[in-house]
């Protein structure tokens, strides 16, 4: 083909877009609502996941350890407990700065206990080790495995906490998943037939083009750049009101202050952050709805 | 040049029997030929172009036309079998969006011309045709007689072996139908082999020439018959 017929050929796809713009606009709000609902699903999901997983990382084990043990040992436990891959971090509370603590925090309800602590002849508190997660499905191994340490008292998890989480993890992504596919298989559907529609409203267009001598590809090329512009001004679109929809969700959120900090929403993810991958993957599945969306419809109308 | 050896065409109706649309039909149109093919509904003259225009191919018999072997042409090779004809039909089929200089030019673009070519073609075969003047009107524009006129410019325009007319006055009004043929005859005197299919009996006893009759898918009459214009 020659360079002067494939222009002529791309000119005649964006021509295309005003000659027929009544099917082209609906195509274009279809496709525009779609991705919108698409793109804000997804971000609300990664909202979701992060907000689980910041309350995860709050988790806490505690390892104690008897006041007694000495500096090497101490030294042993806390390198064994480093070595196990589900743990993040690790921080040591000493007997000494719990017991300080504890007389400080005892010292506030009544003066009477001060005197208290003078009977007693030794620290009661033991050391412990502040132990965070990496993985939560993993807690109770993990905490098993730090009972087995020689010199290790006792160790407490928050169970509860840690399976509550787990499975709310869980369950929200396997809906939050079926809720997306759902959502995009019928985005789809609808994007499909729109482009169908719009294609049949051509389709004498297309036979007499059959007629005349055209090949299938010379066909087809105006009506994918068709496609793919509208698809591209579609994602567009849909960008600029993903973005006044996620910060009015965001806003909603924020004004209630301890709502906010309960659900740690100080972490959700900002759309200046993310606002350039959005407007790219948007044109991008707008143009592939768009372009393969109108050259598959046209299959049928091209066998004459 | 036309050739039709031994063709049927039997249209399966899903049930038991299906029709015979053509029956051992044979037929040889030389190059340079003006033919009438005439018949009543049902005659055959629909399928008759089908086959030319390799949209079905025979049940059984073989179909040449300009040197393609339409039986045994496969999908792909269509397109470049079409631009070795011009077609002209009924209703016109003229691309609504596109100017009248941008239809004729399409087929042109089809076959990969250049804009030097396209500039130069387009108004000739527009001149041919009386219609430089309305060369930026849209289809919607025009009367049905210009349409057509538009039709037999872009037929022509790639300057094709043969045309084949499907009824091509049918839609226009029987003074201007007058117009339309001679217009075909004209471009039958340049050499190019002319198929117009027709039941407007005054028309083919105007004009004259060649004329084939179908009858129940069977060709029943082929004849030369002399027209009144002849003397004109």
């Amino acid at each position: 083909m020659k360079g002067s017929n494939f222009s002529y050929l791309v000119k005649q796809g964006v021509v295309s877009v005003w000659h027929n713009r009544m099917m082209s606009f609906a195509s274009f709000c279809i496709m525009m609502v779609s991705l919108l609902l698409i793109g804000l699903s997804v971000l609300i999901a990664m909202d979701i996941n992060i907000v689980i997983g910041s309350a995860e990382e709050k988790n806490e084990v505690l390892v104690y350890v008897d006041y007694k043990t000495d500096q090497t040992t101490l030294n042993h436990i806390e390198d064994v407990i480093r070595s196990n891959d589900n743990v993040s971090n690790v921080v040591f509370y000493s007997a000494d700065e719990a017991w300080a603590d504890k007389q400080e925090e005892m010292s506030r309800y009544s003066s009477e206990y001060s005197k208290l602590f003078e009977y007693l002849d030794e620290n009661p508190m033991p050391h412990t080790f502040k132990v965070t997660i990496a993985d939560l499905t993993r807690i109770n191994t993990t905490a098993e495995q730090f009972r087995s340490i020689e010199g290790i008292e006792s160790v407490t998890a928050p169970y509860d906490y840690a399976t509550f989480l787990v499975s709310m993890r869980t369950t929200l992504g396997l809906i939050g998943g079926a809720v997306l596919i759902a959502l995009i298989v019928v985005c789809v559907v609808i994007v499909y037939n729109a482009t169908r529609t719009s294609v049949f409203s051509r389709r004498k267009e297309i036979s007499i083009m059959k007629y005349v001598g055209a090949t299938n590809s010379f066909i087809k090329i105006p009506f994918f750049i068709e496609g793919m512009f509208i698809g591209v001004l579609a994602g567009a679109a849909s960008w600029g009101l993903t973005k006044l929809a996620y910060e009015a969700v965001v806003s909603f959120f924020s004004e209630d202050i301890t709502l906010w900090q309960v659900l740690g929403l100080a972490n959700l993810i900002p759309f200046e952050s993310v606002t350039w991958i959005v407007l790219g993957l948007n044109c991008l599945a707008g143009a592939l709805l768009g372009a393969l969306g109108t050259v598959f419809s046209m299959g049928k109308h091209l066998k004459v | 040049m036309v050739e039709l050896k031994n063709v049927d065409v039997h249209y399966k109706d899903g049930g038991r029997n299906g029709v015979d649309a053509l029956n051992e039909v044979n037929l040889r149109i030389n190059d340079g030929e003006f033919v009438f093919i005439v018949g009543n509904s049902g005659a055959g003259k629909s399928t008759l172009l089908k086959l030319l225009m390799r949209e079905i191919v025979p049940t059984s018999g073989r179909v040449f036309v300009n040197g393609y072997n339409l039986s045994k042409l496969k999908g792909r090779k269509i397109p470049y079998f079409r631009r070795s004809i011009g077609m002209i039909f009924q209703d016109f089929r003229l691309i609504p969006n596109l100017t009248v200089y941008e239809n004729v030019a399409f087929v042109l673009r089809v076959t990969d011309r250049s804009n030097k070519y396209i500039r130069q073609r387009v108004p000739y075969v527009l001149n041919l045709v009386k219609l430089s003047d309305k060369a930026k009107f849209y289809p919607g524009q025009l009367s049905g007689g210009e349409q057509q006129r538009v039709a037999i410019a872009r037929a022509f325009a790639s300057d094709p072996g043969l045309i084949i007319a499907d009824e091509p006055t049918g839609n226009i009004d029987p003074e201007l139908s007058y117009e339309i043929v001679e217009l075909l005859k004209d471009i039958n005197r340049c050499g190019t082999t002319v198929i117009m299919v027709t039941h407007e009996h005054d028309l083919v006893k105007y004009f004259g020439g060649r004329i084939i009759k179908l009858k129940n898918g069977s060709v029943v009459n082929d004849t030369y018959i002399g027209g009144s214009d002849e003397g004109e």
